[in-house]
C-alpha cells in the first residue's frame, strides 16, 4: 500500500475511489453488526457470496459488510443499491432468490420488505420507514456507505479530509476554537464542553500528553459506543488524531471492553490501515505531526468507564477511580495532561471540522448542540439505535422513531442515561432530550441508553434492579458507595418483598442523598438517581408496596398470587403439566386450582395457558399484566 | 524553602505549606475533622469519607474528601457546617451497623452526633479503610497484603491467599487497624450488637455546640491543641 505522503495525494486518492464507486453498478450492504449478527448474518453473508460466485457475479456485484445500521429489530437487513430496495429478517434460504430476481432482475421480493405496522402495508425504501424518516442520521448513515475493514471506503466518503484541513486551515488554538464554537459537549455522560477540555489540556504544564478514546461502554442496553466504533473506526480515528494535534498529544489509546471483540478486532484493523497509509505514525500527511494510537481492552469492569480508573487500568494497575480534585486535563494517565472523550464524541470532530461550527451548531438546543445517538431498548416496537437532534421530544424518539410499546400495553415510563440515569414517567414525554432538561427532571442524557418499561414493570423492582447492578459494578473503594448501595438495596428489597415500613422511605431518600454527595467517583455520586427519579415519580407505587403489600404490575413475586379463573378454565390440563412444582391440580374438564402454598410464582402456567385463564392477583386485586 | 499558602477553614485564617492536604492543615490549628482511613506517614486514598468538608468556590460549594484535597492560596472550606455535620453523621452511621466491633467506630459515630442507628447491625471485621494495606506497602515496602475483588466482595487478603515469604508477621498492620479494640464489653457475636454510648459521660463536651469541637480520639493522636 503506498504511503500517503503530501495532501495532495489524499485528495487524488479519494477522488479516484470517489468516481471508483460512482460507476460500481449494483451494491448489496448487508448489516454485519453484532445485533444483526446474533440474527445470523454471518450465515445470510456467506450464503450471498457463494451465491453471487455460483451465478458469476462476484465481479459486477459489489458485496459491502457494513456496521450496524441501527435497525436491530428487523435484522439481518441488506439494502441493494442504486434501486435502494430494503430487506429485512433475511434468512440464508432467501439468499438464492434475492440473488436471482432482484439482483439479477430487477424484480421486488414482497416478504421480504419491511411491514409498515400502523399502515400494514408493505414498504421499499428506508426513506419510508417512519423509524429511519424522524431521525438525523449524521454519523450513523456513515456506518451503512463503508466498510469499517477497508479504509478505501472511508476515503471515498471524503475520510481523513478533516485531518488534511486541519494541517492546512488551522492551528492548534483555532481547532479548539471551532470546537468550542461548534458547542460539541462530550457524549459519555458527563456532557462537559469538549472545547473546553481541549483547551485546558492544551495549556496545561507538561511536554508528554495523551489523548484517550473511551470505549468502556457498560450500561444496561446501551450499545451507541460498540457500534460507532464497528461501523466507523477511521471516523474515531480520525477524530483523535485532530483532537491530539490540538492539545500538543503524540500517543493515543483506544480503550475498549473485551467483551466487544468485534470492536477492537474492527479498531485494530483500522490502525494497521492507517498506518500503512501514514495516516498514523510519524509525519502525517507530511505536516511533520506524529501521532498513533494504540488499543487497550479493558477485562470488563463497569468502574472502568470512569476516566481515572480507566487511566489506572491502562497503566496495569488495578481499576479503580481516585479523587480527582486536581483534573485529568492535568494529572491523567502516567500523571500527563490527558483528554479522555468518549467514541461518539471523537467521531463528531471529523464533521464538525469538515462543515464547520456553525452547522454543528445549528442542531439541537441552546446549550447541548448537535445529534446524539441512543439505544432505544426495552417494550418499544423498534429497537435499535436511533440518532436525532438533541432537544427531540422523549414522545417523538419513543412513538415516532421507536413506533409506541410492543405488545399493546401502555407505556408507562422510559429509563434514560442507563443506572446512573433516572426514570421518567409517560406524562413527562413532552420534554426535550438534552442535558440540562434531563437533569432537571432527576434523570441524564448518560451515555444515551433508552429503556422503555410498560405498565407490566414495577419500579420498585427497577430501582432494584440498578441497585443490585451499581452494588456489583462499584469498585468498593469508598464507603458511600460500597455500603450505601447496599443498605438502599436492602431496604428497596424490603419494600418489594412487603417487609417494608413508611418511615423507610425518609430514610432511603437521606441515605440517597448522602451517597449522591459523598461518594468519591461519579458512579457512587450518580449511583442513587435510580431511586430518587422513582421515588419522585412513583411514590404511590412505593407506598402501594408498603402499606397495601401489593405490586400494581404483578412484579414482586412475594406480593403476588396466581389465580385460575374458573369461569375461564377449560381445565384442559396445560397448566397442571407444565407447573414445576406440582401446585396445580383439577379434574379433566373441571377448573383447576393453584395451591398458593405450593406456588413459587415462576408464572409458567400464565405462559402456557391458551385461554387467558389464569390472572395474577396482588392484594386480591388483579394486576395490569392480566 | 517551603512555600505556605493561606485558606479560610470554618472562618478561621490558616497557613499551611504548599502540598498539604486540607485535613493536615486543619489538625494542625486544631480544628478536629473526624477521620478514620487517614494516617500520617500514608497515602490517602479517601476511602472513609468522614472527612469530608464543604469546598465554597465561585459562590458553590461541593462536599469533597479534606484529606485528598491539597490546599491552595485563597481556598475557603466549611469542615464543620450542618450540611457537612449530617453528611458524615450519615456516613458514620453506615461504618457503625457495618463493623460495630470497634472502639474506634463506636467513639467516631457518637462524636458525629449519631443518635439510633437506623439500619440493622452487620458484624463485619473490616471497613476497608486500608490502613493495613498501606502501612505494609509503604513503610515497610513488602506489598504483602492488598485488596482483593470488586464492590461487596472486596476484602484485604495475602496474594492467591497464601501468606508470603516477605510477610515477616511484623504485624505493623494490625496495629494501625481500627478494629482491633473492641468495645469494653466487646466483641459482639452476632445479634448481640448495639450503639454503645457509653463513653459518653466521659466527653467534655458531649452535644456539638458552635464553636466547639467534638473532642474526638483521634485528634488526641495527632497531638491536637485541645488536648495540651
Amino acid at each position: 500500500m503506498p504511503k500517503i505522503n503530501a495532501i495532495a495525494e489524499l485528495m487524488a486518492l479519494q477522488e479516484r475511489l470517489r468516481t471508483g464507486r460512482a460507476n460500481g453498478g449494483t451494491i448489496l450492504t448487508v448489516c454485519g453488526g453484532t445485533g444483526c449478527q446474533a440474527n445470523r448474518s454471518g450465515a445470510v453473508i456467506d450464503a450471498l457470496r457463494a451465491e453471487l460466485e455460483r451465478q458469476g457475479l462476484s465481479d459486477s456485484v459489489t458485496l459491502r459488510i457494513t456496521g450496524c445500521q441501527g435497525f436491530c429489530e428487523q435484522g439481518p437487513i441488506m439494502v441493494i443499491d442504486p434501486s435502494n430496495v430494503f430487506y429485512c429478517h433475511i434468512e440464508p434460504e432467501d439468499v438464492g432468490e434475492i440473488v436471482s430476481r432482484s439482483v439479477r432482475g430487477d424484480e421486488v421480493i414482497d416478504r421480504l420488505l419491511y411491514t409498515d405496522p400502523a399502515t400494514g402495508k408493505k414498504v421499499q425504501t428506508e426513506a419510508e420507514i417512519s423509524f429511519y424518516r424522524a431521525q438525523d442520521r449524521v454519523l450513523l448513515s456513515q456506518n451503512r456507505q463503508i466498510d469499517p475493514c477497508a479504509i478505501e471506503d472511508y476515503f471515498a466518503i471524503g475520510g481523513y479530509s478533516a485531518l488534511a484541513k486541519v494541517f492546512t486551515e488551522h492551528d492548534p488554538e483555532t481547532v479548539i476554537a471551532e470546537v468550542s464554537a461548534s458547542g460539541l459537549r462530550g457524549r459519555g455522560g458527563g456532557g462537559f464542553p469538549t472545547g473546553r477540555k481541549w483547551a485546558d489540556c492544551r495549556t496545561a504544564p507538561g511536554d508528554e500528553k495523551y489523548v484517550i478514546c473511551n470505549a468502556d461502554e457498560g450500561d444496561p442496553g446501551a450499545y451507541m459506543d460498540r457500534s460507532v466504533l464497528e461501523g466507523n473506526p477511521h471516523a474515531v480515528l480520525e477524530g483523535m488524531a485532530i483532537g491530539s494535534w490540538a492539545v500538543g498529544a503524540e500517543q493515543g489509546y483506544v480503550y475498549v471492553r473485551k467483551e466487544y471483540p468485534l470492536a477492537v478486532d474492527h479498531t485494530r484493523k483500522a490502525i494497521t490501515q492507517a498506518r500503512e497509509y501514514g495516516l498514523l505514525g510519524e509525519n502525517i500527511l507530511g505536516s511533520g505531526f506524529n501521532f498513533d494510537v494504540d488499543v487497550a481492552r479493558g477485562g470488563g469492569a463497569f468502574i472502568c468507564g470512569e476516566s481515572t480508573a480507566l487511566m489506572a487500568s491502562i497503566e496495569g494497575k488495578v481499576g479503580e477511580p481516585r479523587p480527582k480534585d486536581v483534573h485529568t486535563v492535568e494529572d491523567g494517565l502516567w500523571h500527563r495532561p490527558t483528554t479522555l472523550n468518549n467514541v461518539e464524541t471523537w467521531a463528531n470532530v471529523p464533521s464538525i471540522i469538515n462543515n464547520g461550527a456553525a452547522w454543528f451548531a445549528a442542531k439541537g438546543t441552546k446549550d447541548s448542540k448537535g445529534t446524539k445517538i441512543f439505544a432505544l431498548t426495552g417494550q418499544v416496537r423498534n429497537t435499535g439505535l436511533v440518532e436525532v437532534a438533541m432537544g427531540t421530544p422523549l414522545r417523538k424518539i419513543i412513538f415516532d422513531i421507536g413506533g409506541g410499546a410492543a405488545n399493546g400495553r401502555g407505556i408507562k415510563a422510559v429509563q434514560t442515561g442507563g443506572p446512573s440515569g433516572g426514570c421518567l414517567p409517560a406524562d413527562l414525554f413532552d420534554l426535550s432530550v438534552d442535558f440540562e432538561t434531563l437533569k432537571e427532571a432527576g434523570s441524564m442524557v448518560g451515555s444515551g441508553g433508552m429503556v422503555v418499561m410498560d405498565e407490566k414493570t414495577c419500579m420498585v423492582d427497577v430501582a432494584k434492579y440498578f441497585l443490585a447492578f451499581l452494588l456489583d459494578e462499584s469498585c468498593g473503594k469508598c464507603v458511600p458507595c460500597r455500603i450505601g448501595i447496599d443498605r438502599m438495596l436492602e431496604i428497596v428489597t424490603d419494600i418489594s418483598e412487603g417487609r417494608g415500613r413508611p418511615e423507610q422511605i425518609p430514610l432511603l431518600e437521606e441515605l440517597a442523598e448522602t451517597v449522591q454527595e459523598t461518594s468519591l467517583c461519579a458512579l457512587g455520586k450518580t449511583a442513587p438517581n435510580p431511586v430518587i427519579s422513582t421515588l419522585r415519580y412513583f411514590r404511590e407505587e412505593y407506598m402501594m408496596h408498603i402499606t397495601e403489600k401489593r405490586c400494581p404490575a404483578g412484579v414482586c413475586r412475594e406480593l403476588i398470587e396466581y389465580v385460575i379463573d374458573e369461569e375461564r378454565c377449560t381445565g384442559c390440563g396445560v397448566c397442571m403439566r407444565a407447573c414445576p412444582y406440582g401446585a396445580i391440580s383439577g379434574a379433566k374438564k373441571e377448573p383447576h386450582v393453584i395451591d398458593p402454598l405450593v406456588c413459587k410464582k415462576c408464572g409458567i402456567c400464565w405462559d402456557g395457558c391458551a385461554f387467558e385463564a389464569i390472572t395474577v392477583h396482588s392484594g386480591g386485586v388483579p394486576c395490569y399484566s392480566t | 524553602m517551603l512555600q505556605y499558602v493561606t485558606l479560610t477553614i470554618d472562618g478561621a485564617k490558616v497557613r499551611a505549606p504548599k502540598g498539604t492536604s486540607v485535613l493536615d492543615a486543619a489538625v494542625q490549628y486544631g480544628i478536629c475533622i473526624p477521620h478514620l482511613c487517614h494516617t500520617p506517614d500514608l497515602s490517602d486514598i479517601g476511602a472513609c469519607r468522614l472527612c469530608i468538608v464543604e469546598h465554597v468556590k465561585n459562590g458553590q460549594s461541593a462536599i469533597t474528601a479534606s484529606c485528598t484535597l491539597l490546599v491552595k492560596e485563597g481556598m475557603v472550606i466549611r469542615a464543620n457546617s450542618d450540611r457537612v455535620r449530617k453528611l458524615r453523621r450519615n456516613v458514620a452511621e453506615l461504618l457503625l451497623t457495618e463493623a460495630p466491633n470497634s472502639r474506634a467506630i463506636q467513639d467516631i459515630a457518637l462524636r458525629c452526633g449519631v443518635k439510633e442507628p437506623r439500619y440493622p447491625f452487620r458484624n463485619n471485621d473490616c471497613v476497608l479503610c486500608g490502613r493495613c494495606v498501606r502501612t505494609c506497602a509503604e513503610l515497610y515496602r513488602a506489598h504483602a497484603i492488598g485488596f482483593v475483588g470488586r464492590g461487596k466482595d472486596r476484602h484485604v487478603e495475602f496474594p492467591f491467599d497464601v501468606r508470603p515469604d516477605f510477610c515477616l508477621l511484623c504485624r505493623a498492620c494490625i496495629l494501625v487497624c481500627p478494629m482491633s479494640i473492641p468495645p469494653c464489653d466487646g466483641p459482639w457475636k452476632p445479634g448481640e450488637e448495639r450503639f454503645c454510648g457509653k463513653c459518653e459521660s466521659q466527653l467534655q463536651v458531649p452535644q456539638y455546640e458552635d464553636g466547639d469541637c467534638f473532642w474526638c480520639d483521634l485528634g488526641r493522636n495527632f497531638g491536637c491543641t485541645r488536648y495540651r
